[in-house]
């Protein structure tokens, strides 16, 4: 019996009649490794008939650094920097979930400033990750300035990042007990303000892109997942979020002290252009939830309060034996970390569920019967980071 | 699966669709068009203008190798061991130096060298330095020709002239 989520041999794509009559073989063709579209090292093993895709075969591993096997090396601290460099365009977000997952077996105290600081560069971050997924969509789909808008907002972050941490990209800020640096109040100043603008912002770039009619015609109803497609592959994040469903992990199972603040969950649904679950639907998402960050922001400045940074944690970190599963929310979808430990100096297994491998092993499902540039469309829209897919 | 047609049955959705195609292009094109003269330029011409680099930037290590006692606790805390640290007892009856902070160099430091395409710059090895003597300085031209040349021996004298345009204090 054919289960509910079995969805069998992909489909031979339908094909009109003009077409028919030059039907032929398949044609193979290799998006990848390097394109531009694919953000990275992912390559697509597409054959087409005609112009249409009738499967898409990502083949994986352009990118992989063995960090799973490397961090079984490494004591708890050295293992951070590896952590930074699975999504390196949200750093701190992995670094955050790698260092829950050590406090929470080794069961630190970690002090209520450096809680706030960790909420507020998670979502600082979250919205330079958006910014790169919102610039490198607009040019995947032909339009290159917005790209340089939103690198200009970007850039402002990673200067922050760069002077509270000395880095621009891995940063290696977040330890275990707490944060490297303490914020300045004129640091706390200037994201303050940055806030304001990002909001102006946000605005702008929905009159550029989002409202723009030659993008909702290229993206709209274009790469629909189902709801049933994302619990069957286990999608998580914004294209869960752009198929309706309202999970959020800040929000549901909340971790951190994210339980204080008051924030919406953007989902996707077909009031304003295509359908929940299209490509315009989990872009809109992303832009929304930049919103919803910069509220969290905001908030976050106000409950700032003075203290210490850094927990007590001894030099040399022994885990206790056992193993600890943690999930944390992160740009691209809910990051996995489990952990086991047999009483060592160093992890025993280190095991990363990565959102973005997830979301890749669903193309094989979304691609056949597209176009080739909705194809290109798609790809974008799930925004994967091959550093993480790979690991 | 996913094919994409706008059904546009009468005269009336065909320009309304062409309406709203030019008037969210002629919006788009107004914000990029304001920035000819509104917005300044952000960008900086790099080799003639240089950013002034924040106080915590991490770029290339340095080694003050007077102030180091080789506790080699910077190559342990390295997570892709890229330095290399050896060093030999002192022979009797020669003078035990003091570092800047008073502690006692009891070890003859032979060999500190630092395989900078190796570095991860993460700046691990610069907490727990004791002297506080190997600390990231913000120089970040330094290409390369070949690979071993990235290597540096912080105890070759031309490596220790760096001292005067690094260090501060």
């Amino acid at each position: 019996m054919q289960s509910k989520w079995d969805i069998g041999e992909p489909e031979k794509p339908t094909i009109n009649s003009e077409t028919e009559q030059l039907k032929s073989d398949l044609l193979t063709l290799n998006m990848g490794p390097q394109h531009p579209a694919t953000h990275g090292v992912l390559r697509l093993e597409i054959w087409t008939d005609s112009e249409i895709v009738a499967h898409a075969i990502p083949h994986l591993g352009y990118l992989h650094r063995c960090m799973e096997k490397h961090a079984e090396n490494l004591d708890y601290r050295g293992v951070i920097p590896f952590v930074d460099r699975l999504d390196y365009l949200a750093a701190m977000n992995m670094e955050w979930t790698y260092v829950a997952a050590v406090e929470k077996m080794l069961g630190t105290e970690v002090p209520r400033r450096a809680e706030l600081i960790r909420i507020l560069v998670a979502e600082l971050n979250r919205i330079a990750s958006h910014m790169m997924a919102f610039g490198t969509y607009a040019i995947d789909l032909g339009a290159f300035t917005p790209f340089l808008y939103a690198f200009d907002e970007r850039e402002k972050i990673l200067r922050l990042f760069e002077e509270v941490s000395g880095a621009r990209l891995l940063y290696n800020y977040i330890w275990i007990g707490g944060v490297w640096n303490d914020w300045t109040d004129e640091q706390l100043e200037r994201v303050a303000n940055f806030c304001d603008v990002m909001e102006e912002e946000i605005k702008k770039y929905n009159e550029l892109v989002s409202m723009n009619k030659i993008f909702i015609e290229r993206t709209a109803n274009v790469g629909v997942v189902s709801i049933e497609d994302c619990f069957a592959y286990g999608a998580t994040g914004p294209i869960l979020r752009g198929s309706g469903m309202k999970w959020d992990l800040r929000k549901n199972m909340p971790y951190g002290l994210y339980s204080e603040f008051d924030f919406d969950i953007p989902v996707g649904s077909s009031e304003v252009a295509g359908q929940a679950g299209d490509c315009w639907n989990r872009y809109m998402v992303r832009m929304n939830e930049v919103n919803e960050s910069v509220k969290i922001i905001r908030q976050v400045i106000q409950k700032m309060e003075p203290g210490p940074v850094m927990g007590k944690v001894s030099k040399i970190i022994k885990l206790p034996k056992g193993e600890v599963y943690v999930r944390h929310e992160c740009p691209r979808g809910e990051l996995g970390v489990h952990l086991i430990s047999d009483g060592g100096k160093t992890p025993y297994r280190l095991k990363v569920k990565s959102p973005c491998f997830t979301h890749v092993s669903m193309l094989p499902h979304i691609a056949p019967g597209q176009m080739i540039a909705d194809l290109v469309a798609t790809v974008g829209s799930i925004d994967i980071v091959l550093g993480e897919v790979d690991r | 699966m996913s094919t994409n047609h706008h059904q546009t049955g009468s005269v009336k959705d065909y320009f309304a669709d062409l309406f709203s195609g030019i008037s969210t292009t002629v919006i788009g094109m107004w914000i990029t068009f304001k920035y000819v003269w509104a917005v300044k330029p952000v960008s900086i011409e790099y080799p003639e203008v240089r950013e002034v680099l924040p106080e915590r930037a991490r770029m290339r290590l340095f080694n003050d190798v007077q102030n180091c006692i080789s506790c080699t606790q910077c190559a342990m805390a390295c997570p892709v061991d890229c330095i290399y640290i050896a060093s030999e007892k002192r022979p009797e009856g020669e003078e035990i130096k003091k570092t800047s902070n008073g502690q006692p160099i009891r070890l003859k430091l032979t060999q500190f060298t630092i395989d900078t395409a190796l570095c991860c710059y993460c700046g691990l090895c610069t907490v727990v330095c004791p002297t506080e003597c190997l600390t990231h300085s913000h120089d970040y031209e330094f290409s390369q020709y070949t690979i071993d040349t990235m290597k540096y021996d912080y105890l070759a004298p031309d490596v220790i002239a760096w001292r005067d345009r690094i260090v501060k204090s």
